[in-house]
């Protein structure tokens, strides 16, 4: 899909074009759990063969290689921001139509960060280390965007 | 983003809707601006290669063939009247996007003076009557409707938003083995 403008005093025409891929990828038995977890309102994670709890889950263990078996575990809603980044212009595809701060976020009972969008309200109110709960969407459908976070309150 | 899943929620979620939108901006390089401005005052424009003589439209700004710079100096209008030299029937497979449902043609044609044009639409025609030969004259969209929306700088094809396409002229048809064989 195409269409073509005349812009500015130089007169160019500037054309513009549109591509649309319209996916559907199957998720397999552990991003599976963990949308169907999003899409019931809670945050799945999984055990490593070293005991520790990786969110977002993986099917094979980040460390050795190993499949992972079905071990899952629900963490969060709360969590801390290890790291972050400040969205000052959100684009159509972000999550939140203001600014906002991608940040990852080590959930409790988690051991590694998930990276998701807080809507902080401005970049003063971001710091390593604070602390966010989820914030669910009414109609959840089973995606990453069913939640975002929030500073926890007080 | 996400589409609608399945509408049981108790069942599992086991696939994910992935739209992938991706849109950009570009500037007509100046022989498709000078093509797209010739295009909304009815003119059909190419270039014709001062070496071997083939004309290009929409023009190329050079000859592929002999490696040459076209310019300004190279361009000619061209007649609009033709005949098509060959054609494909496209029967639409409806998949995301796809506009058009009944069977159609898109046909190259050879105009009078010299010059061709790749996939182009033939009007007032059934779909099963386009043969190799036909003779055709060039439709245009109204000064209200014309645009040169589908004119990019990899047009084969010009789309048909200034061209809507070609109708039968009503005169015999050229026979096959007098047709040229080039594609420009």
């Amino acid at each position: 899909m195409f269409y073509c403008r005349v812009v500015g005093e130089s007169q160019e025409r500037l054309t513009t074009h549109t591509i649309d891929f319209p996916y559907t990828r199957t998720l397999g038995p552990v991003f599976s759990e963990f949308l169907t977890g999003m899409r019931d309102g809670k945050l799945v994670g999984i055990k490593g063969r070293d005991g520790k709890v990786i969110c977002p889950p993986t099917e094979w263990d980040p460390e050795t290689g190993d499949a992972l078996g079905n071990d899952f575990v629900e963490v969060g809603p709360g969590g801390v921001v290890t790291t972050w980044a400040w969205v000052t212009e959100p684009t159509p595809k972000h999550p939140l139509d203001k600014p906002f701060a991608f940040a990852l976020i080590q959930l409790d009972g988690a051991d590694t960060g998930l990276m998701h969008a807080v809507d902080a309200g401005s970049i003063d109110k971001m710091s390593t280390g604070m602390r966010v709960t989820a914030r669910w969407k009414d109609d959840r459908i089973g995606h990453i965007t069913d939640v975002t976070f929030v500073p926890e309150a007080g | 983003m996400a589409e609608s899943q399945a509408a049981d929620l108790n069942a599992p979620v086991v696939g994910m809707d992935y739209h992938m939108h991706v849109q950009y901006h570009e500037v007509l390089c100046p022989v498709m601006r000078e093509f797209a401005d010739a295009l909304m005052d009815k003119r059909l424009i190419g270039h014709k290669c001062p070496q071997c003589g083939l004309i290009y439209s929409p023009p190329k700004g050079y000859c592929p063939i002999c490696v040459v710079p076209t310019d300004k100096s190279h361009e000619l209008e061209l007649q609009q009247r033709g005949t098509v030299t060959n054609y494909t029937i496209v029967t639409p497979v409806q998949y995301h996007g796809q506009e058009e449902t009944d069977r159609f043609a898109k046909a190259s044609l050879q105009l009078d003076g010299g010059g061709t044009l790749s996939l182009q639409d033939l009007l007032e025609i059934p779909v099963d009557d386009v043969r190799i030969g036909l003779r055709v004259e060039a439709v245009w969209a109204s000064d209200a409707e014309r645009n040169v929306d589908e004119v990019t700088n990899r047009s084969w094809g010009i789309g048909e938003s200034a061209i809507r396409g070609w109708q039968p002229t009503g005169e015999p048809d050229v026979p096959a083995d007098e047709l040229p064989t080039n594609v420009f």
